[in-house]
């Protein structure tokens, strides 16, 4: 019976979110406050019967209730409870349940935090907010029902895919979801604005908390996926340029653009109508990117969904929300007014660099993942885009932006003095060449670009700090006045700059786990010894362990360095009966210094198998530790600046010469 | 119940909507006034930054500018607001459409009558399945460790038991075993070839072909071959082919039985991509021969028409009449034969074995040679053995 309250719960929102898609945007054309203050009414009856069909479903997987269908076809009464719970969204039609149950969330809380809204604002973007809820909603119920019946039941459930067994990838989904879905929230704000033809303060004091919201989400899920990768798919990389990966960074990247358009326009009053196409653009790209890898486009380890079925909704979807959006833009977008006017050397400026980049680098990241698709689309032949590509395009493209970052926050708003600013961030640009020798000195060897980009990310960094001390003065007066400044300056000032640090960390990070890694694969016995950086590992032999709903072997690696033990390493192999499937547990010992990784796979053939002979493959990583780090302090940066409710407006300051000239002239 | 919480549910939503028109009109927030109150919660801010430090007079000042710039160019143009009866009608006509939308999808798309059965309440069911799969486990280790490699009428057991466990492909190796064994009639072979047809998901493998050939070969009669014969040869693109393989055995049968139908269904599955004409199973109905009395052309056409239950019924009532008549005539070999197959077809073996026996025991007389030993032989052997 709760199957069934589920399945009505959800034709019942989609009723409300039909009505909510029209009453409130035409009581905003005629001016009428009850039918716009409706659509409060509606986006709370939403999240509650959408909630109820999402506490539905997991009831029916907590209770492994096998007449559903989706239970069935994605659980088992073995697994363990926490990921009967995850797989709530693990499957196609749940996942999908979870991003409208989100997308109810945002909309609800728009509704409540938005009362200082002017009425018809609010009222047209929870229209359009309902417009993207019927359209997931009616997918839902006409091709992906969740809800799906099975009499008899089978008596037990075919498991879900075991690689997706994870915690990491357990909140891997709801957290992109939030990200991607936070993005639409910022979406139905543009497209509400362009319907109404004014993009003023109240509107760029709402857009930019939703952005960083979402962006922090987005951050945080594409951070745990990589980590996810990295110690699940038993390889040691963390990305690797799959179109899976890539829906999913590119809405984080032009994300990070609108992030920084949105600041220009809350503080500058201007980029109007570029932060509104950034909007528009990010949610396209999120709305792709769901859609992507729901339709089975892609076939990859995360495509858990193929059906090409529903691709023919989900194009119509794409091409109605997107075109649709653009159109409107095309046709309103020049109706609104300018905004402040800045010269070349600015904030501004300094931002709009970033953005084009951030475009930029987006158009690269489609073009190489869409491109085999439309290859095999027109000439039937496959090929495949790989980290080449992506590596030798994208990497270049991103390094100006980092030099551009360590300047940016030094430039002030309207018009700035680069030739000061330089002279400010000279101690910075010295020791990060006195960094980057060190490294090189050390190491002596890697490519060009790695020493170019680790310069840059060193620059970054000491640029960053550099700011930092300019603000509060450190240095310029005594260390008391310092401290009490330090204190006293904004959380979301302290947001950049941690989050832009956690960018530097990043890239030395990726830096140093991608030129300094090395690598041993060998096929090994009981008693085998191989050496990889400074350590000697031994390997111990194989046994078997069971564990809920699989078994494993279980394999034992003796670390030593330098002839002292250091620890044991036990990676493994696990097979899971029902879904016939094995999954590969890598094991890893981690130091700030850098990462010692080892995950066995069968042996390679019969007779290697009779001889107790595995294929073993041990990594050693420097400093990968400092991606996830990284990504922990852009997420923690972003909390900070969206705990700041601060109204700030940047008012150009005046240059000194200019000041003095203006004393003469008094 | 469930309809209680669903109608629960469907006024909860009318009520949403409902209670907007009781909500006393706030005044709203005009777009003016709006942008109004954020310039001059900036301009206390830019105050607030002054005290403490964080910016200059001079910074301070130009922010300021900024503000009033801002907040002089904004203008002030009030909107009128209204809350009039458009409104008001427009929310009850959603208020009502709400529910009724609901409602009406889920009578077409839900599935009210399925109750939801939690693995934990399953105990019974999962007891009797474990009970069942021990049982198979140990007949398995028997005739495996049997040092003759199992009876015919072993593995044949094991085999049946496996196809109900839905296992098909271990169904299949208890049927290879016994198709190995001295006396594999048959039907052996067909059940073989279903086996080996079902692991496949319904492709007709070479190695089904082979068990498919041997069993036409041993008993031409055998439906289960012949189905599966012209499942195997429209497969290979022979339509035609198999087709008439089904028709022929249709038109051989002497007898009403159950398959029939599947044939006849099977057949005009067919007829459609070779363009031949539908049959029907009246066409073919056994008992036709009016010396015998049985269901007429009509009943079987009604039994055609019939839920699975009824037609059961009908087809025991049919049986029971020519138990009863046969209970009269005790010398009708024919008879006894037809009640034997027809108990065989209904799974009540301890009828069948007696009524084969009156059979065999009329068919002493009969020359050796004659088939109807031989199917009655093979009856017996099939019904002792899987009991």
């Amino acid at each position: 019976m709760i199957p069934e309250l589920g399945h009505f719960a959800l034709a019942l929102a989609l009723s409300l979110a039909l009505v909510q898609s029209i009453l409130p945007i035409v009581g905003a054309g005629k001016n009428d406050l009850r039918l716009m203050q409706s659509a409060s009414a509606t986006a709370y009856g939403q999240v509650v019967f959408v909630g109820l069909a999402f506490a539905a479903l997991m009831n029916a997987f907590v209770t492994s209730d096998f007449t559903v269908l989706n239970v069935a076809s994605n659980s088992n009464s073995l697994k363990p409870m926490i990921y009967k719970v995850a797989a709530t969204w693990g499957s196609h039609e749940g996942s999908l349940l979870l991003w409208v149950f989100i997308l109810t969330l945002f909309g609800a809380s728009v509704s409540l935090f938005g009362s200082n809204l002017p009425a018809t604002l609010k009222a047209r973007t929870l229209s359009v907010q309902a417009w993207i809820s019927v359209g997931f909603l009616s997918f839902m119920l006409f091709t992906s029902n969740p809800f799906d019946r099975v009499f008899p039941p089978p008596l037990d459930g075919s498991d879900l895919n075991p690689l997706l067994q994870d915690i990491g990838l357990a909140m891997h989904p709801p957290l992109l979801y939030f990200g991607y879905v936070g993005f639409s929230i910022v979406f139905s704000f543009a497209a509400a604005a362009l319907i109404e033809g004014r993009v003023d303060a109240a509107w760029a004091r709402w857009v930019r908390p939703w952005t960083l919201a979402a962006w922090i989400s987005l951050t945080a899920g594409i951070g745990l996926g990589s980590w996810w990768a990295y110690y699940e798919l038993g390889w040691g990389g963390w990305w690797f340029w799959d179109p899976v990966e890539n829906v999913s960074f590119m809405p984080w990247l032009l994300g990070t653009a609108l992030l920084h358009s949105a600041i220009v326009t809350e503080k500058r009053d201007a980029f109007k109508s570029w932060t509104v196409l950034l909007a528009i653009l990010t949610f396209s790209l999120s709305l792709l990117g769901t859609f992507i890898v729901r339709s089975g486009l892609l076939t990859s380890v995360h495509a858990f969904a193929v059906d090409p079925e529903r691709g023919v909704y989900i194009l119509g979807l794409l091409a109605v929300s997107i075109g649709g959006s653009l159109g409107l833009y095309a046709w309103r977008a020049p109706t609104m007014e300018g905004g402040g006017l800045f010269k070349p050397i600015s904030r501004e400026a300094g931002l709009l660099v970033n953005n084009l980049i951030l475009g930029a680098a987006t158009g690269t990241v489609l073009f190489g993942t869409l491109y085999p698709l439309f290859l095999e689309a027109v000439t039937s032949d496959k090929v495949s885009v790989g980290p080449q590509f992506f590596n030798a395009a994208f990497i270049p493209m991103m390094l100006p932006l980092v030099l551009a970052m360590g300047m940016g926050p030094l430039l002030s708003w309207k018009r700035a003095d680069l030739f000061g600013v330089l002279q400010r961030l000279k101690f910075a640009a010295l020791l990060s060449l006195i960094a980057s020798l060190i490294v090189w000195y050390l190491s002596e060897r890697g490519p060009v670009l790695a020493y170019v980009s680790l310069l840059l990310a060193f620059w970054l960094m000491f640029a960053t700090l550099r700011e930092w001390a300019l603000r509060i003065r450190l240095f310029e007066t005594d260390m008391p006045t310092a401290i009490r400044r330090a204190r006293n300056l904004p959380r979301s000032s302290y947001g950049m700059t941690i989050a832009h640090l956690g960018v530097a960390i990043v890239m030395l990070g990726m830096i140093g786990s991608s030129v300094w890694k090395s690598e041993e694969i060998a096929f090994v016995e009981p008693g085998t010894v191989l050496s990889i950086s400074d350590f000697k590992v031994t390997f111990e032999g194989v046994e078997r362990t069971r564990g809920p709903n699989y078994f494993a072997d279980r394999g034992a690696l003796r670390v030593e360095r330098d002839g002292e033990y250091v620890t044991t390493l036990y990676p493994e192999r696990r097979t899971y009966p029902v879904a016939q499937t094995t999954t590969t547990e890598s094991a890893i010992r981690s130091t700030p210094a850098g990462d010692l990784y080892a995950s066995i796979t069968e042996p390679a053939s019969e007779i290697a198998e009779d001889a107790g002979a595995w294929t073993l493959r041990i990594l050693y990583e420097p400093l990968i530790g400092f991606i996830w780090l990284g990504s922990i302090m852009l997420c923690f940066g972003g909390l900070l600046s969206l705990s700041d409710r601060r109204l700030r407006v940047g008012a150009p300051k005046k240059s000194e010469s200019r000041h003095a000239q203006a004393q003469a002239a008094e | 119940m469930i309809w209680g919480l669903i109608s629960a549910m469907a006024i909860l939503s009318s009520a949403i909507l409902l209670g907007q028109l009781a909500r006393k009109s706030n005044a709203s927030v005009s777009p003016q006034n709006a942008v109004l109150s954020v310039l001059n919660d900036q301009l206390l801010e830019v105050q607030r930054d002054t005290a403490r430090g964080l910016i200059s007079e001079k910074e301070a000042h130009a922010a300021d500018q900024e503000i009033k710039r801002r907040i002089l160019a904004l203008g002030r143009q009030n909107v009128t607001i209204s809350s009039g009866n458009f409104g008001n009608i427009a929310i009850v006509i959603a208020a009502v459409f709400v529910p009724l939308l609901a409602v009406t999808y889920y009578n077409f798309a839900g599935e009210p009558d399925i109750a939801s059965v939690a693995f934990a309440d399953r105990k019974e069911e999962l007891a009797e399945q474990r009970r069942s799969e021990d049982l198979t486990g140990r007949l398995a280790d028997q005739l495996q460790n049997d040092p003759d490699g199992g009876t015919l009428e072993g593995w044949m057991l094991l085999g049946q038991t496996y196809i109900r466990m839905g296992r098909s492909a271990d169904a299949a190796i208890s049927f290879e075993n016994a198709s190995e064994k001295d006396g594999a009639d048959s039907v052996v072979f067909s059940m073989l070839a279903e086996a080996l047809i079902f692991a496949e998901q319904g492709v007709v493998t070479s190695q089904a072909e082979r068990a498919i050939d041997t069993a036409v070969l041993l008993n031409p009669t055998n439906p289960a071959a012949s189905y599966y014969k012209a499942l195997a040869l429209s497969q290979n693109g022979k339509d035609i082919e198999a087709h008439n393989t089904l028709l022929a055995r249709l038109n051989s049968a002497t007898d009403f039985a159950p398959w029939m139908e599947t044939f006849v269904t099977r057949a005009n599955v067919i007829a459609e991509s070779i363009d031949r004409e539908a049959i029907s199973l009246v066409d073919f109905a056994p008992i036709m021969n009016a010396s015998t009395p049985g269901p007429t052309a009509e009943d079987v056409q009604a039994a055609g028409e019939m839920s699975e239950e009824d037609r059961n019924d009908f087809i025991k009532s049919m049986v029971a009449r020519l138990a009863d008549r046969l209970q009269d005539e005790p010398d009708d070999l024919d008879g006894w034969m037809r009640l034997g197959n027809a108990y065989r077809v209904l799974n009540e073996s301890e009828n069948a074995i007696s009524a084969y026996s009156k059979a065999e025991a009329l068919l002493l007389n009969m020359p050796s040679t004659d088939p109807q030993r031989a199917e009655v032989d093979n009856a017996l052997e099939n019904l002792k053995g899987s009991k």
